[in-house]
C-alpha cells in the first residue's frame, strides 16, 4: 500500500524495535492508525498528533493490554482520546518538518471540489458519530466489533451510523452540484 | 417504505451497502430492493458516499520514517527531540517554502480544505448575487453596451490580465449581447457579460481568476429560481447564471465553454 511514502530512514532504521516486541508491533500498525486518526481530525496535522498520542499513551499502559487484539485496543484509546478532546496541543517536541510535510497529497485523485465538499461534510459531524461511520466505512471493522471498541449498545452504533449517513447525504445534495459530461 | 415488513429493517439495509450480511440475509434483502427502489436508491448513495469516504483517507495508510523514532525508548527519542522555539522556527519555513511550491504546483498541501472550499464555492454565489443585482436593472445593467464589444473586451481583458479575451457569441442560442461589467470576483477583477433573449429574458456569465490553478468538471448549483453552471478551468473560473429552463442554461455553458481559450 505504500507508495513511495515509506522511506528507510537511516536514523530510524537502525534503531526499529527488535521484531516480536510490543513495539514492533504497533510499528506495524502505524499505516492504519495513521489512517484512522487522520480520518477522525479535522486537518493534516491534528491527525498526527492525535497519532502521537495515542501511541505516547499506549506506549505508558503497556501493562494494562491484555495481549489480544492490539489494534482494537489502540484504536479505543484513539478514539477515546479523540473525543475527550484532553490532548494537550504541542505537547511533542519531536517534529521532524520534512516528514510531516510529505502528505501523501500526489496520491489523492478525483475532483478536488468533491474531496473538499465532502470533508466539509464530515467536519460538519458530531466527533462519536464521525468515528463509527470511520470505523465502519474506512476501517471495515464489523457493527458488533465497533460496539465493543467504543462500549456502546450496538443499537446505538445503527442510529448513529444512521444519521451520520443522513446528514451527510443532505449536506452533499445541499449545494445541488452534479457532475456533468464536459464538452469538448 | 412504510409498508417495509420487519424481516428488513434499516439495520439490514446498512449492513448490505456495507457488505455486512450473511449470504442469505443478502438474497433477502436483494429481493427487497426489487421492489423498492427508493430503497435501492438509498442504497447506492450510501455506497457512493462509502467510496468518498475511502479515497479521502486511504492514502493516509503509509508509513513514516519518524514512525520507529516514536516507538523507541524514551532516552533514545529524545537525543531527536529539537528544541521548541526552533521546532516552530523551522516549521514555519518549512510551511512557507511548501505553500510557494503548492501554489505553483499544485493544490494547497497545508491549508485547511475548508478555506479552499470557499474559494471555489463562492464562485456560483457570487454570480448569483450579480445576476439577480444586475440583470435586474432596467437602465443601467451594464457599463459597456454592446455597441462597443472590442472596447468591452480589450478592457476587461486588462483588467483580468487574459490575452485576447472574446466576448462569447451566444446568437445561435438565440441570446444577443446587452454589454459587461468589471466587477469583483474572489477579491479580485472579474467580468461579467450579460445577454438577453427575444422575450428579454437575461443571462449572464461571469468570469473570475482561480487562484488555486485547478480544474473542476461542469457544476450545477441553484438558490431558488436562479440556476449557474459553472466550472474552473485552470486560472479561471467560470459561470453562466439565468432563470431559465436548466437545459437551455447548460447549452448556453457549453456553448461557453466551446468559446473560451482553454
Amino acid at each position: 500500500m505504500p507508495r513511495g511514502h515509506s522511506r528507510n530512514d537511516g536514523d530510524a532504521g537502525t534503531s526499529s524495535p527488535a521484531s516480536g516486541t510490543f513495539e514492533a508491533e504497533i510499528l506495524a500498525l502505524m499505516p492504519t492508525l495513521r489512517r484512522y486518526s487522520r480520518s477522525l481530525a479535522r486537518s493534516d496535522a491534528d491527525g498526527e498528533d492525535l497519532l502521537q498520542d495515542c501511541v505516547e499513551k499506549a506506549l505508558a499502559r503497556r501493562s494494562q493490554w491484555r495481549g489480544v487484539n492490539l489494534r482494537a485496543w489502540l484504536t479505543t484509546i484513539m478514539t477515546n482520546l479523540h473525543r475527550s478532546g484532553l490532548r494537550r496541543r504541542g505537547r511533542h517536541e519531536l517534529v521532524d518538518i520534512e516528514e510531516s510535510a510529505g502528505l501523501p497529497s500526489e496520491e489523492k485523485d478525483g475532483d478536488p471540489l468533491e474531496r473538499s465538499r465532502l470533508e466539509a461534510a464530515l467536519n460538519s459531524l458530531p466527533p462519536e458519530s464521525r468515528a463509527i461511520l470511520m470505523l465502519v466505512v474506512v476501517e471495515g471493522h464489523s457493527y458488533r466489533d465497533v460496539a465493543e471498541m467504543l462500549e456502546i449498545p450496538i443499537g446505538t452504533v445503527m442510529s448513529r451510523l444512521s444519521r451520520a449517513r443522513l446528514r451527510l447525504t443532505n449536506l452533499m445534495n445541499a449545494g445541488n452540484v452534479i457532475a456533468l459530461r464536459r464538452p469538448k | 417504505m412504510n409498508e417495509r415488513p420487519p424481516a428488513v429493517t434499516e439495520a439490514d439495509l446498512h449492513a448490505f451497502a456495507d457488505d455486512r450480511l450473511l449470504p442469505e440475509d443478502r438474497a433477502r434483502v436483494t429481493a427487497w430492493l426489487d421492489d423498492n427502489p427508493e430503497d435501492a436508491a438509498l442504497i447506492a448513495a450510501w455506497r457512493e458516499q462509502n467510496d468518498g469516504i475511502r479515497a479521502l483517507f486511504a492514502p493516509y495508510a503509509v508509513e513514516k520514517a519518524e514512525d520507529g523514532a516514536l516507538l523507541r525508548p524514551r532516552g533514545e527519542a529524545h537525543r531527536r527531540v529539537w528544541p521548541r522555539r526552533l521546532a516552530m522556527a523551522a516549521a514555519a519555513a518549512g510551511i512557507f517554502v511548501l505553500g510557494t511550491a503548492a501554489g505553483h504546483y499544485g493544490p494547497p498541501l497545508l491549508s485547511p480544505p475548508e478555506l479552499r472550499l470557499t474559494a471555489l464555492e463562492t464562485l456560483p454565489r457570487q454570480a448569483q448575487s450579480a445576476f439577480v443585482i444586475y440583470a435586474s436593472e432596467v437602465r443601467h445593467p451594464v457599463e459597456v453596451g454592446a455597441d462597443q464589444e472590442a472596447h468591452l473586451a480589450a478592457w476587461l481583458g486588462k483588467r483580468l490580465g487574459i490575452a485576447d479575451l472574446k466576448v462569447p457569441s451566444l446568437q445561435t442560442l438565440g441570446f444577443h449581447l446587452v454589454g459587461g461589467r468589471l466587477l469583483p470576483v474572489n477579491d479580485t477583477p472579474g467580468a461579467l457579460f450579460m445577454y438577453e433573449d427575444a422575450t428579454g429574458k437575461r443571462i449572464t456569465v461571469l468570469i473570475g481568476r482561480n487562484e488555486n490553478n485547478d480544474t473542476t468538471s461542469f457544476r450545477f448549483a441553484n438558490a431558488g429560481p436562479v440556476e449557474t453552471f459553472y466550472w474552473i478551468d485552470g486560472e479561471l473560473g467560470y459561470a453562466v447564471t439565468g432563470d431559465i429552463p436548466r437545459d437551455t442554461l447548460r447549452r448556453v455553458a457549453e456553448e461557453c465553454y466551446k468559446q473560451f481559450p482553454t
